[in-house]
Order: C-alpha cells, then structure tokens, then sequence
C-alpha cells in the first residue's frame, strides 16, 4: 500500500521535475500505473527512462509497498 | 571462471532470438505480465521461449544484476535485453521494435 504523494517524493529525488500521475490498477494501491513526465528523458531511450524509475521506487519495490508497475515515461512534450 | 547461472543464460541467450524470462510456463504462465508479453510477441508470429524463474531465486537475482532491471518479465531479443512490455510497447508505436526483430531473425 502506497500513496501517490510518496511515489512522486520518491521518483522527484531522481527526478526532481516530474509529473506524476498514478492510478490504482487493482483497488489494492499495490498493483499501480504510475505515469511520469520529466524533461530529463530527453534524449534517452524507453529502456533507460524506465530504468530511472525503477530506481527511484527501488525502495518501495523492495519492501512490497509497491507489488506491481506499469510505467510511461514522457517528456512535456509528449515524445 | 565466469559463475555457472551466467553461463547457464549466456547459453539460453544463443538458444533463442526472442526469451522471456518470466513466472510460469507457455503453457502454464503465473502472472499477468508474462500472459500480456507472450500476448505482445504473437502479434509478430516470431518463435519466442518462456523460461520460468519463479521458483528459482538465484537465478533471478543474476539476471536482475545483470539487467539492471529489478522486475518480471525481463525480454531479451538477439541477447540484448529490451525490459518489458511497458518498453517494448512504446518502442513499436515509434517504429524502432521492427528493425530489432527484422535483424535477429535474418538469415545469416
């Protein structure tokens, strides 16, 4: 069980722009898709955008607060 | 001598162009995320192979250092890792997954 204020404390501190929306896939706040959109994507591909996030929820992952994600990962401008 | 699970994967790598290191079976997959990736690849009619790590967490601790990736179901395609549908998805709508899939099912 998370809340979407300590997922995006969690994913500014790797990435201190984002936007962060999340959305409770299951109704449990475990099984969740968290959407962040930062201009500090650019120029990287998919793979490591994600890679960043995972990173950040590293924590969360690893104590079962999160149990699953589906993540997107955009810049302001969408691409 | 490099550890035996690394080359237990390096091996798995070679066998098969598109691997899915997931929970479960083809036949028997546990988690939803391996159903949707098996799901994502026969869109493309390529051959792909499910290696179920779930009960095997040595293994899967390997391919997370490995990857750098801390999740399931980690995809490899031509021994290059590619994450997971949440990447693979995004990488089709830009155009960049067909080139990938196209090389590593050449001819040689």
């Amino acid at each position: 069980m998370i809340t979407p204020q300590t997922i995006t404390e969690y994913v500014r501190q790797v990435l201190t722009d984002a936007q962060v929306s999340v959305t409770d896939r299951t109704g449990t706040m475990d099984h969740l898709n968290v959407r962040v959109v930062s201009d500090l994507f650019k120029g990287k591909n998919v793979l490591d955008r994600h890679r960043l996030i995972y990173q950040a929820l590293d924590e969360p992952l690893k104590d079962g607060r999160i149990h699953a994600l589906e993540l997107t990962a955009e810049t302001t401008d969408g691409s | 001598m490099a550890h035996p699970i690394e080359e237990e994967i390096q091996r798995e790598l070679q066998e098969h162009k598109i691997l899915i290191y997931g929970k479960g079976t083809k036949t028997a997959p546990q988690c939803g995320f391996t159903v949707e990736t098996m799901e994502f690849f026969d869109q493309f009619g390529y051959p792909y192979e499910i290696i179920n790590v779930l009960e095997n967490p040595e293994k899967r601790e390997v391919l997370t250092q490995m990857t750098n990736w801390p999740t399931l179901p980690k995809v490899f395609i031509n021994g290059q890792f590619y994450g997971d549908t949440d990447v693979l998805g995004p990488m089709q709508s830009k155009g960049e997954l067909k080139p990938v899939l196209e090389k590593a099912f050449q001819p040689e």
